[in-house]
């Protein structure tokens, strides 16, 4: 396709009535591969795609994406859709409110519908010493400003009805907390929609293209090794999620950073029964967020499967403790069929916050490290990074996501567990 | 890769193991052995516990793109048999 992208809107939904097929033309063009570039952004998933789409908008520079498979092929295609900000700590919560705040915009911004949903996120209490808890973290969120509601059983029965929360059973759902901004967005429409965005800003995102080796001289990065050849770059970023433990052996940099499964899977599609997004710890199953999709499947995941692996197949043991944890809460979904299970690597740090710095040398940047959080962070990641990258100082809200901060005893560990993914 | 095979008990479901940690230690320095880790696509050793089992610390080869289990050692002996 040659030409400007497309702007969509009403008259154009009308004028492709009348066109046909015709209209409807692909979102972004394949673009060859240059010479030399100001920015190259390794992986196009979502950080990676908005980063560059930020690059090149925000800054005005000449920006490859360089990716191995295909774009959205990882993570930014495999979560749960999950967009919510009730985080407790400061450095945290102010970024990811940062990125709902920018979801609620994305469509127009992009010109492409993500689907932005605010249909509430959950976070179930079973016990007075939750509610202790959420009642904690809700006073940090309302203190910066963003919405959190703490609701008891009566306000909780007509929020989600779905739960019958008075029904007789051994752990008593008492209250929740609620964010009522929180919800989900289309996970592939975040992808295509900045592909689209991006490409037409001029940004060349190039797939199959395999980047081998980091080129430096004189302490400087000069360009990256590809399976297509040198290119040439004044600055590179590494957005690659579950491979990032892989940057580090290739700049012979080891990183606080360990590549994790988290598993996820959709029943067969049922008319619509849960209207928000519910998260409940099981006291014996652990931990299961639930939702139903726009096509009506029940969409569930829950935590890590607990051990390094790249191999994207989900332990049976964990599907067993999602679904057995989901069927205790919602009853009614005991006889569904699960129609598809699937699993992404997370990249998880040592303290479950993400890495966002330059990295052994000045003009090497990750933007990394973003456990199984990183979706739901997208917009504000892609334009934190993007200043980043272009003035050498991060903004503001993404100074706490500094490599050093392990090294210094400033971690930014939300759950409290320690130097460890996956202790439980 | 759904069971572990524990040195005295068997075959065990993958369930009972906690994984613990990747070896070698990324440096001598306390915080590279805590905060830092060395990453590989293809052979990782690592340690874990069969925790609901035994409770033995074992020293486990896998290779982490596949799911194989390469060797499994009780971690006492430093991965001797």
């Amino acid at each position: 396709m040659k030409g400007p992208t497309p702007r969509y809107s009403a008259l154009a939904l009308i004028r492709a009535r009348f066109q046909g097929a015709r209209y409807w033309k692909p979102l972004w063009t394949g673009r060859s591969l240059q010479p030399s570039y100001d920015v190259v952004v390794v992986g196009a998933g979502g950080h990676g795609l908005a980063t560059a789409y930020h690059l090149a908008r925000d800054h005005g520079l000449k920006v490859a994406i360089l990716e191995r498979q295909l774009v959205g092929y990882g993570n930014v295609g495999r979560n749960t859709t999950i967009v919510r900000s009730n985080y407790l700590l400061p450095e945290n919560h102010y970024f990811y409110e940062d990125a709902l705040r920018r979801w609620e915009t994305l469509s127009r911004d992009l010109n492409y519908n993500v689907m932005y949903s605010p249909r509430g996120v959950a976070d179930l209490c079973l016990s007075d010493g939750d509610m202790i808890d959420a009642s904690r973290r809700g006073n940090a969120m309302r203190l910066a400003g963003i919405d959190a509601e703490l609701m008891e059983i009566d306000a909780l029965e007509r929020f989600a009805p779905e739960l019958i929360p008075r029904q007789d059973r051994r752990f008593p759902v008492v209250g929740a907390l609620v964010q009522r901004r929180g919800g989900t967005v289309r996970h592939d429409a975040v992808a295509w929609g900045y592909a689209r965005a991006a490409t037409a800003l001029g940004v060349d995102i190039i797939e199959r293209c395999e980047v081998q080796g980091l080129r430096t001289e004189a302490g400087v990065a000069t360009g990256v090794e590809t399976s297509l050849g040198f290119v040439k770059a004044n600055r590179v970023v590494f957005a690659t999620a579950g491979h990032t433990g892989m940057v580090g052996k290739m700049i012979g940099m080891p990183l606080p950073i360990e590549t994790h499964l988290l598993q996820a899977m959709v029943t067969e599609p049922i008319k619509p029964l849960i209207g928000s997004v519910l998260i409940y710890v099981h006291p014996g199953h652990g931990e299961v967020y639930i939702l139903q999709s726009d096509r009506g499947g029940i969409v569930m995941g829950g935590f890590l499967d607990g051990f390094p692996s790249y191999t994207r197949e989900g332990q049976w043991h964990r599907l067993e403790e999602v679904v057995t944890s989901a069927v205790d809460l919602l009853p009614q979904i005991g006889s569904l069929r699960i129609l598809r299970q699937w699993a992404g690597t997370n990249d998880m740090t040592m303290d479950g916050s993400p890495i966002m710095d330059s990295v052994k040398y000045n003009n090497v940047f990750l933007n990394a490290g973003w456990c199984y959080g990183g979706f739901k962070t997208i917009p504000a990641s892609g334009a934190a990074c993007a200043t980043l990258v272009a003035t050498g100082q991060a903004p503001d809200i993404a100074r706490g996501f500094r490599l050093s901060r392990f090294a210094t005893g400033h971690m930014l560990d939300e759950r409290g567990g320690g130097p460890f993914p996956v202790r439980l | 890769m759904s069971r572990l095979i524990c040195p005295f008990c068997g075959p065990r479901e993958l369930r009972e193991f906690d994984f613990h940690k990747t070896l070698p230690n990324a440096g001598e320095t306390p915080f590279e052995r805590v905060y830092l880790r060395v990453d590989s696509l293809t052979h990782s050793v690592e340690h874990w516990q069969h925790v609901r089992g035994c409770r033995a610390w074992l020293q486990v080869e896998r290779n982490p793109s596949t799911g194989a289990v390469l060797a499994i050692r009780l971690a006492a002996t430093g991965g001797a048999a």
